[in-house]
């Protein structure tokens, strides 16, 4: 049995993930705080935190809507990526290129994520939500991202530089 | 209980069509200040347009939206350090973020594909979770206290 195949554009997705994040605040409780639908760093701390209160009997606390049972969005996300993997053929298992640079990355994403309080995602849908400081955030976000990109043509330059000389 | 099974069911959905669709919220700035390529840039425009569409609709049809517009609004934090962490953490986030290669949702997608580098990347962004709890939240605290 071959499972069709799927194709959807950025376009689409973005607007059913927006659309979707209200719809989950309006009608299936996921608030307080608002604008909570999707977060990808605020729902992996709910997880963790949540495990280690209730397994290891820490006291790291959780937002409201995650104190008796939490937010379940990331294993989702986990699970809906690998059926689409699976299923049109794309889940390979690559070698990993530069760990420890990712690891680092990986570290600094997620502490400055949880300062700023929401993911790229809510960024928007909080900004959506009208509020003045989440898009003083968004833009600073963008900020970062140019330069970031900056970065990483200067990476790239002085790759190539060096090979040139080499 | 409806909490979980409705944000399972949502992320099982997100998750399906972000790996279908590329969608990243960094690569598509990225890719536009590198290359001038727009692709990832318009989902980032649709979930803008779905989100004010979504919560202007379910505001007039009753459903459950508080405070909307949220306006200066910042749920207990006082303002001077809710615009400081503003700041900070998205030039942080923004700058890290696209070292990373990069959205935390996209580097998720990524990993459930079988790519090892981003299980390298999800075992730093747990780790940090942790010492975000347990070192970071302090700092937090102490500048919240300094600014009040």
């Amino acid at each position: 049995m071959s499972l069709p195949k799927i194709k959807v554009s950025a376009f689409t997705a973005g607007t059913v993930m927006g659309l979707g994040a209200a719809l989950v605040q309006a009608y299936f409780k996921i608030i307080p705080p608002p604008a909570y639908g999707i977060c990808m760093v605020c729902h992996p701390k709910d997880l963790v935190n949540w495990i280690a209160d209730h397994l290891l009997g820490t006291a790291w606390g959780n937002v409201t809507v995650s104190t008796t049972v939490p937010v379940l969005t990331v294993v989702g996300i986990v699970l809906g990526a690998f059926v689409a993997a699976r299923q049109h053929g794309e889940f390979r298992l690559e070698p990993a290129r530069e760990p420890i640079f990712h690891f680092i990355t990986g570290f600094m994403v997620i502490n400055f994520g949880l300062i700023l309080g929401s993911c790229p995602i809510r960024i928007i849908i909080v900004s959506s939500y009208g509020s003045l400081i989440a898009i003083l955030g968004y833009a600073c976000l963008i900020v970062g991202v140019f330069l970031g990109s900056l970065t990483l043509r200067w990476i790239a330059r002085r790759y190539v530089q060096r090979r040139a000389a080499a | 209980m409806i909490v979980p099974i409705a944000s399972l069911i949502f992320g099982f959905v997100i998750g399906y069509l972000g790996q279908r669709s590329r969608l990243c919220y960094i690569a598509g700035y990225r890719d536009y200040f590198l290359v001038r390529d727009t692709y990832v840039l318009k989902g980032m425009f649709g979930t803008i347009i779905g989100a004010v569409v979504g919560f202007t609709l379910f505001h007039f049809l009753g459903g459950n939206i508080p405070g909307f517009p949220m306006l200066l609004d910042t749920a207990g934090m006082n303002l001077k350090s809710a615009w400081l962490f503003a700041i900070v953490g998205g030039l942080g986030l923004g700058f890290f973020g696209c070292l990373s290669g990069g959205c935390p949702y996209r580097l998720h997608v990524m990993a459930s594909e079988g790519k090892k580098t981003y299980w390298a990347y999800a075992a730093g962004f747990y780790l940090g979770l942790i010492y975000f709890n347990v070192v970071t939240t302090r700092f937090l605290e102490m500048i919240v206290q300094a600014l009040r």
